[in-house]
């Protein structure tokens, strides 16, 4: 760790690690959770659980040893989550995924490239506007013509 | 030796049609573009160009995508000399010395001199290849499964030890990875595996879901934080042409530069950064006069270059010849040639030898074009730069949409990659590496395949991997690396290299 870095004050003095390990240990546990009915050895055979099992059971101790270490160690706080960015651009590809099909990629597109302009916090509209259009329009070009895939262009 | 002059002329017809050049051509462009762009990486556009290539016959779509990212190291240099911004990880240590050069006026030079170096490199690194292949081939045939088990723990330990940030938390992301690979229905009985009976993801996760999600979109949110004051010193490139002097002074730092990134890019999760790294403290440690360096030296900015491209193009032998993917980008080429129906490996080169040696010639006529992209073109590609990001981003978002989408026309893979994003986004938060998951992704279902062979072959003893010679000796190594690799004294000397990215 650098000298001068921000520590991380209070009970958990490394928390990037100790979070991260929790949230890991999480996942490895709901993975041995969901593979538990699938059937393990048989004889000396691996079973489709087998390597699922291992795989997680492994992944499960590791995490344990990254919580332990952000225990023990010192680190930099937890960094903060930024908000409009995320938001904005996460809800733009998944509004992408729910109207591709019924809007056409025509309205689909343009839409889900404004919602995405929104998320800069330099976002100019008009700019956004024109530049959206022009990518719509390149993508079809590229895609539809160019690529020939097979997508609807307008609300059916 | 005549078999490989034979061999090299059969590749150089390939890669000669006018379609495979004119993909080279488009991967060599696209390459020096997203190198000149900071934010956006070879990683994020192969994945991003994957759907694209479906429609493309393999040997044109390998040798495009191949393009694109020994192109993104010539490129990433343009804007680390000129601006002092990186466009590639790999040419971080060009900015110490190739900027200043450009502070004192020799910009031209320092370009030229950094081209001359990366031809140099891919020349040679190409000719290794193909030298390399055939012998490296035969062994590859005598590997059994349980060879091949301990070849890929060997791989992923190697890509632990050699990335920078926390051993423990690398080998996590690879369990991750490994975790996420189960998705789908088992190999041999065709069982559905952790998939929740929903029958998108009954044929597993998609590798460019993963790649798109993790590499492009997470980019992208990470992007979206920090501010962005591009303000380009206008510098002005006179006289391109290096002086004699810098010629004699930077030939022998091209030549060890090219020996020092060809072994390294071998070596899986070695690649071009540490090469470059590593170039630059040895042209540092045998410099008559260190401190010139950091001042303009000519030598930090021909050494580091060299190396990484010769690097970049050496880590396709592990792919080519032992169907292991070195490093991220290698593994994305691993998901483009499933698309294509190529089991990457030994065999590659005897069932498809017009993809094998076409690729591999392809990379001398790329890397030609890439001297010709790159310093006449220069002033263009510098423009390039006042392109600002809020304009950048959507472009990135649309392609990604659109691709995912089209690989299955399945809306579901949108959300699951808008999915990934978060994850991702959440895993730079706290300081895990994505790059070892991606791996661990595309290692996952060959190593249970070799793993569940071994042991059906040894009646589940699993003490195999330690009887078999080449296994055992490949298991160790990897215990004594890891074992470097935690103990503190090394980890601090480890931790130096890095230290002089900052």
């Amino acid at each position: 760790m650098a000298e001068g870095a921000p520590q991380a004050t209070g009970p958990i003095r490394n928390p990037q690690d100790f979070w991260g390990g929790v949230a890991v240990l999480l996942f490895a546990l709901f993975s041995l959770y969901a593979g538990s009915d699938l059937p393990g050895m048989r004889g000396f055979a691996f079973g489709p659980g087998t390597a699922p099992r291992l795989f997680g059971g492994l992944l499960a101790a590791v995490a344990v040893i990254i919580m332990i270490n952000g225990l023990i160690s010192h680190g930099p706080p937890l960094e903060r989550w930024g908000i409009r960015a995320p938001v904005l651009f996460i809800a733009s590809v998944v509004f992408f995924g729910a109207t591709v099909r019924p809007l056409g990629l025509v309205i689909s597109a343009f839409v889900t490239l404004m919602i995405a302009s929104a998320a800069s916090k330099e976002v100019r509209w008009v700019e956004s506007a024109v530049w959206s259009a022009l990518l719509t329009a390149a993508s079809i070009a590229l895609f539809v013509y160019g690529l020939n895939l097979p997508m609807q262009l307008w609300p059916r | 030796m005549w078999d490989l002059l034979n061999n090299l002329a059969f590749g150089v017809g390939v890669a000669a049609s006018p379609q495979n050049l004119l993909l080279c051509l488009i991967g060599a462009l696209v390459g020096t573009l997203i190198g000149v762009l900071p934010g956006l990486g070879p990683v994020a556009t192969i994945a991003m160009l994957l759907p694209i290539t479906y429609g493309l016959p393999p040997v044109g779509a390998l040798i495009m995508l191949a393009g694109i990212y020994y192109g993104a190291m010539y490129g990433g240099s343009t804007t680390a000399i000129l601006v002092n911004i990186p466009g590639e990880s790999a040419s971080v240590v060009t900015t110490l010395d190739g900027h200043q050069m450009a502070k004192q006026g020799r910009a031209g030079p320092a370009l030229a001199i950094s081209a001359i170096g990366s031809f140099f490199a891919g020349c040679v690194a190409t000719v290794i290849i193909a030298a390399a292949a055939a012998p490296l081939t035969s062994i590859a045939l005598l590997f059994g499964p349980a060879e091949y088990f301990s070849l890929m723990v060997l791989g992923l330990i190697f890509a632990v030890v050699l990335a920078k940030g926390s051993v423990v938390k690398a080998i996590a992301m690879i369990l991750v990875g490994l975790v996420l690979s189960m998705i789908g229905s088992d190999l041999e009985t065709g069982a559905g595996r952790l998939n929740f009976n929903i029958p998108e993801l009954a044929d597993g996760l998609g590798f460019v879901v993963i790649a798109m999600g993790v590499f492009g979109f997470a980019e992208v949110l990470r992007n979206l934080e920090v501010e962005h004051n591009r303000d380009i010193v206008q510098a002005k490139i006179t006289g391109l042409m290096p002086t004699r002097e810098d010629l004699i002074a930077a030939a022998p730092a091209i030549g060890r530069g090219t020996i020092l990134g060809s072994a390294l890019g071998i070596l899986p999760g070695g690649g071009s950064v540490i090469a470059a790294f590593a170039s630059y403290t040895l042209e540092k440690k045998l410099s008559k006069y260190p401190q010139k360096f950091g001042r303009g030296a000519i030598e930090g900015v021909a050494g580091p270059e060299t190396a990484n491209n010769a690097a970049s193009q050496t880590s396709f032998i592990p792919l080519l010849t032992l169907g292991i993917p070195p490093n991220p980008v290698m593994a994305l080429m691993v998901g483009a040639m499933t698309i294509h129906g190529i089991v990457p490996g030994p065999q590659v080169m005897t069932k498809q030898p017009e993809l094998f040696w076409g690729m591999i010639a392809s990379m001398w006529f790329g890397n030609l074009m890439l001297v010709v992209i790159n310093l006449p073109m220069v002033g263009l590609w510098v423009r390039l730069l006042r392109v600002p990001y809020r304009l950048l981003y959507p472009l990135i978002l649309i392609v990604c949409c659109i691709g995912v989408y089209s690989v299955n026309n399945s809306p579901t893979d949108v959300y699951l990659t808008a999915a990934f994003a978060l994850v991702g986004y959440w895993l730079v938060k706290h300081d895990f590496e994505p790059a070892p998951m991606l791996l661990g992704f595309v290692l996952g279902p060959l190593m249970e395949e070799n793993l569940r062979r071994a042991m059906l072959i040894a009646r589940g003893d699993a003490m195999v991997f330690l009887q078999r010679p080449i296994s055992a000796g490949l298991l160790i190594v990897s215990a004594i690396l890891l074992v470097i690799a935690v103990l503190p004294m090394m980890r601090k000397k480890r931790d130096e290299v890095f230290v002089e990215e900052g």
